[in-house]
């Protein structure tokens, strides 16, 4: 027997076919022996399901008992609703910190590399006539400039330390 | 969303915070005389201990007493003149990034120019000798200015 014909005189039994195909398959049945053995063995189970399903009793009302289903569904749902949330969306969560972050970043690059020393950094120049000596004292952190006469070059030095090189116009010394 | 425009916002007040500082420069400008006098005339007083002690260490005078004390903050570009004495004015332009020119004036003339790169607690010193064995001096500082860099010096006659 085909399938089909199976499937058909099941639904026969359930009273799911129109009335036409109904009828038609009720002659069937009644002229055909295996098509009435199958009709007959199907209606066998069926019977014998209807009798062995035990009903349920419910401990709540039937409306309380599928509001506690309903809320059980929309539970699940929510919980599962980042799932839905586009990739794009979940990356501009983190992409704003990142974005400042980065900014500020290049922002203490910037005032790094614009208060650090140039590399021509220092020019210096003395009118006509007058003498500049420079001296460096790292450890008072302080840089003297030294100014005289040209023609008052020879006269006493200020300085106490003693200075390792005779002063040049334009010397400078590291009292380091 | 909420937190990322206050990072934003933040980095924005900072960075006009950073620009407007980096920007200006303040300078204290003093004027010290040097002598082997124990008591210095009715306008004088004692220089601070920490530029005193700098002073002793370098030089022979047994005394040092402040003359002038000027602060200028000086904006980016900006030309300041700071008038130190009659004799004596400094002028200070505003280079940026710690860097000023400096002249120094000594009766309208300019003594010595020089661009130098001034960040605290490093003192630039002008100085020469002057009548009875005595000195003077010129001392420069920035006040806000990152510390840590030295003052570098170039000269040239």
């Amino acid at each position: 027997m085909k399938h089909e014909l199976e499937l058909t005189v099941q639904a026969w039994l359930d009273g799911e076919l129109p009335d036409h195909e109904a009828r038609r398959m009720g002659e069937l049945i009644a002229h055909d022996s295996e098509a009435a053995a199958l009709a007959a063995e199907l209606g066998c189970i069926r019977q014998a399901m209807f009798r062995q399903e035990a009903p349920v009793p419910l401990a709540e009302s039937r409306e309380f008992y599928w509001s506690k289903v309903q809320r059980q569904i929309q539970r699940e749902a929510t919980v599962r609703a980042p799932e839905g949330v586009p990739w794009y969306a979940r990356l501009r969560r983190y992409m704003g910190p990142l974005v400042g972050a980065a900014a500020l970043a290049c922002l203490l690059v910037l005032a790094i590399v614009r208060n650090g020393s140039p590399a021509f950094d220092e020019i210096s120049s003395t009118s006509d006539g007058m003498e500049a000596v420079t001296f460096h004292d790292q450890s008072a952190q302080m840089t003297v400039v030294w100014l005289q006469d040209s023609s008052a070059a020879t006269d006493v030095q200020p300085v106490q330390k003693i200075i390792p090189h005779e002063n040049e116009s334009g010397t400078v010394i590291d009292l380091e | 969303m909420r937190s990322a425009a206050r990072v934003l916002l933040s980095t924005f007040l900072l960075a006009v915070a950073a620009a407007a500082s980096a920007a200006d420069i303040k300078l204290e400008a003093r004027l010290v005389w040097g002598t082997n006098d124990e008591k210095g005339g009715p306008n004088c007083k004692p220089v601070d201990a920490d530029l005193a002690a700098k002073l002793h260490g370098m030089f022979k005078w047994k005394s040092y007493f402040e003359i002038t004390n000027e602060v200028a903050s000086i904006p980016l570009n900006k030309t300041r003149d700071l008038k130190m004495s009659e004799q004596c004015t400094i002028r200070i332009k505003n280079l940026g990034g710690s860097r000023v020119e400096l002249s120094c004036i000594g009766e309208g003339k300019p003594v010595d120019q020089r661009v130098v790169t001034l960040t605290p607690p490093k003192w630039l010193v002008w100085g020469g000798n002057s009548k009875q064995d005595t000195a003077w001096f010129i001392g420069l500082r920035a006040k806000n200015a990152k510390p840590g860099d030295d003052i570098k010096v170039i000269t040239k006659n």
